[in-house]
C-alpha cells in the first residue's frame, strides 16, 4: 500500500477485528499492538476506509426486465386467500412494501375476486323448459352472458378503483367476508343496479 | 430460511434474486453480464434443488453463485470478447473537460473501479463479506478455503483496494 506499511506479520488480524471475527485471545493481541504502534494504527485505519467505502456502495435494484420474473406472481392470489404460511405472508408483505408493478397486480387480482364473489347466487328454475328449444345453445347463450357480466363487473371495479393506497391484508380479507356474508349480486355494480324511473 | 426445509425454486429467486444480482455486479462491473450472472445462478438452482440436502442452505447457493461467476471468467478467456466495464467506459473512453471531470469524480464509481482492478480471489472475498454481508465461515463455505485464509484475503484486498483510491478519504 502506498506510504503505508506494517510493522506486524499479524496484520490481518485488522480486518478480523472490525468484522468482530476474532478470538478473546486474538483481540488482547491486536489491542496491545495497536497501543503505541503509530504505523499500524495508521494501516488500520486505511483498512478501516476501505471497509467503509465498500460497504456504502449503492444497493442496486434489479434491472425491470430481470426483476419481472422475480415478481411474486401466484403468491399474490394465495395471499387473498389467506393461503400462505407466516413466513411467506411476512415475505409479500415485504416486497409488495417495494414494488409497485405487484401492489397494482394485487389491486387488480382483488378486484377480479371481488367482482366473482358477488355474482348472484342463482335458484334452479322450476318450469321445464320450452319445448323446441336446443339445450345446448341455451347453455351457450347462458355461459355468454355469465361470461359477459363476470368481464364487465371486473372491469368495473378496476377501473374505478382509481390509484388506491396499498391494501393490508386484514381489510381485504374483512371486505371479501362482508361481500360473502351480505350476498349482495350484481346490484352493488351501478351498471347492473335496477335502472331508475325514467321519465 | 430455514436449514431444514428444501426451499422452492420461486422463493429461492424472489428472496436471493437482487443480493445475487448486487454481488455479480460488484464483482463484474457491468448491468449485463450480472444479470446474466443471476439467470445462470436460479437456472443451476433449479437444477441443484432436485439433488439438495437439507443443511446450510447460504452455504450452497454462494457457492454455486460463485462457481457460475468464475465459469463465467474461464469462459472469458477462452473467447476474449468482454465489453469494457460500465465504469470503465464512463472513464475511461473519453477524454474529460474539467466539468465531466467534475461529474465524474463519484464515489462509488471509484470504489467500484477499484473494485474491478483487485486479484478475483481478493475480490470476491471482499465482496461476499461487505456487500453480501457473509461471516469469514460462511465465506469459507462458499469458497472452499480455511476461515484464516478468509481473513487474510479480505485484508489484503481491503488494503489493496485503499491503496488504489488515491484521494484522500
Amino acid at each position: 500500500m502506498a506510504g503505508v506499511s506494517s510493522c506486524w506479520d499479524r496484520e490481518e488480524l485488522l480486518s478480523g477485528y472490525l468484522d468482530g471475527e476474532l478470538t478473546s485471545g486474538e483481540l488482547a493481541e491486536v489491542v496491545a499492538h495497536l497501543d503505541g504502534c503509530t504505523d499500524c494504527i495508521a494501516v488500520f485505519r486505511r483498512i478501516q476506509e476501505a471497509r467503509s467505502l465498500v460497504r456504502q456502495l449503492p444497493d442496486l435494484d434489479l434491472p425491470s426486465a430481470l426483476a419481472a420474473a422475480l415478481h411474486l406472481g401466484d403468491l399474490l392470489s394465495a395471499y387473498l386467500d389467506g393461503e400462505l404460511s407466516p413466513q411467506d405472508v411476512e415475505h409479500v408483505g415485504d416486497h409488495l412494501a417495494l414494488c409497485a408493478p405487484c401492489r397494482s397486480e394485487l389491486r387488480e387480482l382483488d378486484a377480479a375476486r371481488t367482482a366473482v364473489r358477488a355474482l348472484p347466487r342463482l335458484e334452479p328454475s322450476l318450469e321445464p323448459p320450452p319445448l323446441g328449444a336446443s339445450t345446448a345453445r341455451r347453455h351457450w347463450a347462458r355461459r355468454a352472458v355469465a361470461a359477459a357480466a363476470v368481464a364487465a363487473a371486473i372491469a368495473l371495479v378496476v377501473n374505478t378503483g382509481g390509484p388506491a393506497a396499498f391494501v393490508d391484508r386484514d381489510t381485504l380479507a374483512n371486505r371479501h367476508t362482508a361481500r360473502t356474508s351480505v350476498e349482495q349480486g350484481f346490484a352493488v355494480i351501478p351498471a347492473f343496479a335496477t335502472p331508475a324511473e325514467t321519465p | 430460511m430455514s436449514e431444514q426445509v428444501i426451499p422452492a425454486w420461486e422463493d429461492v429467486a424472489r428472496r436471493y434474486g437482487r443480493q445475487i444480482y448486487n454481488y455479480a455486479y460488484r464483482l463484474t462491473g457491468n448491468r449485463d453480464d450480472a444479470s446474466d450472472l443471476v439467470q445462470e445462478v436460479l437456472l443451476r438452482v433449479r437444477k441443484g434443488l432436485a439433488s439438495y440436502t437439507p443443511g446450510s442452505f447460504e452455504g450452497w447457493l454462494w457457492r454455486i453463485t460463485r462457481n457460475a461467476f468464475l465459469d463465467d471468467i474461464r469462459r472469458r478467456k477462452r473467447r476474449p470478447t468482454t465489453a469494457l466495464p460500465d465504469v470503465e467506459r464512463s472513464t475511461v473512453l473519453t477524454a474529460p473537460s474539467p466539468d465531466e471531470v467534475l461529474a465524474q469524480i463519484r464515489l462509488s464509481d471509484d470504489v467500484q473501479g477499484a473494485l474491478l482492478k483487485l486479484p478475483v480471489e481478493f475480490r470476491e472475498c471482499v465482496v461476499m463479506c461487505d456487500v453480501v454481508g457473509l461471516t469469514y465461515e460462511e465465506i469459507a463455505a462458499a469458497v472452499d478455503i480455511p476461515v484464516g485464509t478468509v481473513r487474510s484475503r479480505i485484508h489484503r484486498g481491503r488494503k489493496m483496494l485503499r491503496g488504489l483510491l488515491t484521494w484522500p478519504v
